[in-house]
C-alpha cells in the first residue's frame, strides 16, 4: 500500500496522509490522472477514521494537488515540470528544516552541513544501486 | 441539527466522594470522541449515567433529546454498548445470545450480524462462559453493531485484548462509521487507537472535564518544554499564560504548554530569557502522562 500511519509520533495523521501523497505525487509514483484510493477503501486497512483521509484529501484538492470531479474518483491533478520542482523543493524544504536548526543550535559551520549533505546524497544513491 | 448527546451540570458521587462535578458535554451527530482519564476519574461513571443505568445526583442527561431514565428502551434501541465488564448471559449459548438480541432490537440487521459471525469465527453452539475473554467481547461487540445503533458507546473496548482482537475492534468501529456515520464515544487507555479513531477528545481528571477539544488542535496547539532544573523556578513557569502544568523529572522540568513548539520557543526567550528551552509537540501518551500524572 502506498499509505502508512504512525500514531505516536506526534505528527497528525492528516497531515501524515497529506505528506504521503505529495511525496508521491513529487517522486512521479502517483501521476497526473492517477486515481486516488476511496476514503472508505483506505480507511479499514489504515485503521483511520474516515473522516481523518477526507480531511487530508479535502486539504490536497485545495492546494491542487488531487481534483475533485462529481461523481468520479478523485484523480492526482495536472501539473507542469515547473510545479512538480516547486513541490519537490516544497518536502524537502520541511524536512530539511529539523536538521537545519539543529545545526544551527550546535554552532555547525554551514560549508560543514552542506559536506554532510552531499555525503549523505551519495550514500542514499549508492543504497538504490546496490 | 438535535445533538445526540447534552449532558449538563451533572454530579454523582459514591458515599461522599465526588467522582463527577458539574461536569457539561455536547456530542454532535457524526462525531467520535476519545474519553480519556486515570483509572477511577469516572470514564464508567459518566457512560452509566448517559446509559441511564445510574441516576445523577444532580444535572440532566438527554440523548437523542430523551431521558434515558424516562424513557430507557426508546433510548436503548437506538444505542450499541459494549461495557467495561461485559455482562452477558454466562449460560447462554451464543447463537442464543443473538436471538435475545434480534428479538429486542427491531432493526437488527441479519446480514450485518452474519457478516461478523463469519469475520469473528464465533462458534454459535458454545456458551458464553466456555468462550475466551476476546471471544466474549466479541459478542458483545456484533450485538452493539448489528441494529445499525445511532451512537455507540465502548467502555475501554481494548480492555485485555490481544494486538489482533483489538484491532478487529477498530476495524468494525470503522466499518460501521464508513456504513452509516454512527456517532461514538469510547474510552480507551490505548492512545495509538485514540489517535486513529477520535476526532474529538475529552479527558477528565479529579471530577471536571479538564481538555475538550478537537484531536488535530491538541496535536499541534500544545507543545512540550523542556528546561533544565535550576534555570528557573517551576512557580515562574506555572505563572505564564498558556502553563498547563510543571513537574520535576530529574534534570529537567517538564512544563505543558497550550501553544505550538515554535511559537513557545519564542515566548520563554522573550520572557524568561531561556535559550536552552526545547520545546517540541507531545504525542497523546506524553500529553496524558504530564498532565494526570503530574502530582506523582
Amino acid at each position: 500500500m502506498l499509505f502508512y500511519v504512525d500514531p505516536g509520533s506526534g505528527v497528525p495523521i492528516f497531515r501524515q496522509l497529506m505528506d504521503q501523497v505529495r511525496t508521491h505525487v513529487a517522486g512521479g509514483v502517483l501521476k497526473p490522472g492517477d486515481e486516488m484510493p476511496s476514503i472508505r477503501s483506505l480507511s479499514v486497512p489504515l485503521g483511520v477514521n474516515p473522516m481523518t483521509i477526507s480531511k487530508a484529501y479535502n486539504l490536497l484538492v485545495h492546494e491542487g494537488v488531487l481534483e475533485r470531479r462529481p461523481g468520479l474518483p478523485l484523480v492526482v491533478a495536472e501539473h507542469d515540470a515547473g510545479d512538480l520542482a516547486d513541490r519537490r523543493r516544497e518536502q524537502l524544504r520541511a524536512s530539511l528544516a529539523p536538521a537545519a536548526q539543529m545545526a544551527y543550535r550546535m554552532g555547525v559551520e554551514p560549508l560543514e552541513a552542506e559536506a554532510l549533505f552531499r555525503e549523505l546524497l551519495a550514500a542514499a544513491a549508492a543504497e538504490e544501486d546496490e | 441539527m438535535m445533538n445526540v448527546l447534552e449532558v449538563r451540570d451533572l454530579n454523582r458521587g459514591f458515599g461522599g466522594r465526588t467522582v463527577l462535578g458539574n461536569l457539561g458535554l455536547t456530542v454532535e451527530s457524526g462525531e467520535v470522541v476519545g474519553l480519556l482519564g486515570r483509572n477511577g476519574a469516572g470514564k464508567t461513571t459518566l457512560i452509566r449515567l448517559i446509559m441511564g443505568m445510574l441516576a445523577p445526583n444532580q444535572g440532566t442527561v438527554r440523548v437523542f433529546g430523551l431521558d434515558p431514565r424516562q424513557d430507557p428502551v426508546a433510548v436503548r434501541r437506538r444505542i450499541g454498548f459494549v461495557a467495561e465488564d461485559q455482562e452477558l448471559p454466562a449460560f447462554m449459548t451464543v447463537g442464543r445470545v443473538l436471538d435475545l438480541h434480534r428479538e429486542l432490537f427491531p432493526d437488527w440487521q441479519e446480514e450485518a450480524a452474519d457478516d461478523l459471525l463469519a469475520r469473528f469465527e464465533l462458534p454459535v453452539g458454545r456458551k458464553i462462559s466456555d468462550l475466551s475473554r476476546g471471544q466474549a467481547r466479541q459478542v458483545a461487540l456484533l450485538c452493539a453493531v448489528s441494529h445499525r445503533p445511532e451512537l455507540l458507546i465502548l467502555d475501554e473496548p481494548a480492555g485485555g485484548l490481544d494486538p489482533v482482537a483489538r484491532r478487529e475492534f477498530l476495524e468494525t468501529s470503522i466499518r460501521l462509521l464508513n456504513e452509516t456515520g454512527t456517532t461514538i464515544l469510547f474510552s480507551s487507555h490505548h492512545m495509538g487507537d485514540v489517535e486513529r479513531m477520535a476526532s474529538r477528545l475529552v479527558m477528565i481528571h479529579e471530577t471536571q472535564k479538564w481538555i475538550d477539544s478537537p484531536l488535530d488542535d491538541i496535536r499541534e496547539g500544545y507543545c512540550l518544554a523542556l528546561v533544565p532544573a535550576g534555570a528557573v523556578p517551576a512557580a515562574t513557569m506555572l505563572a505564564l499564560e498558556d502553563c498547563l502544568c510543571v513537574r520535576e523529572r530529574g534534570p529537567s522540568l517538564h512544563a505543558v504548554f497550550a501553544r505550538d513548539a515554535e511559537s513557545c520557543t519564542r515566548e520563554l526567550e522573550k520572557n524568561l530569557g531561556l535559550t536552552e528551552a526545547a520545546c517540541r509537540p507531545l504525542s497523546l501518551e506524553d500529553m496524558f502522562l504530564e498532565l494526570a500524572g503530574r502530582d506523582a
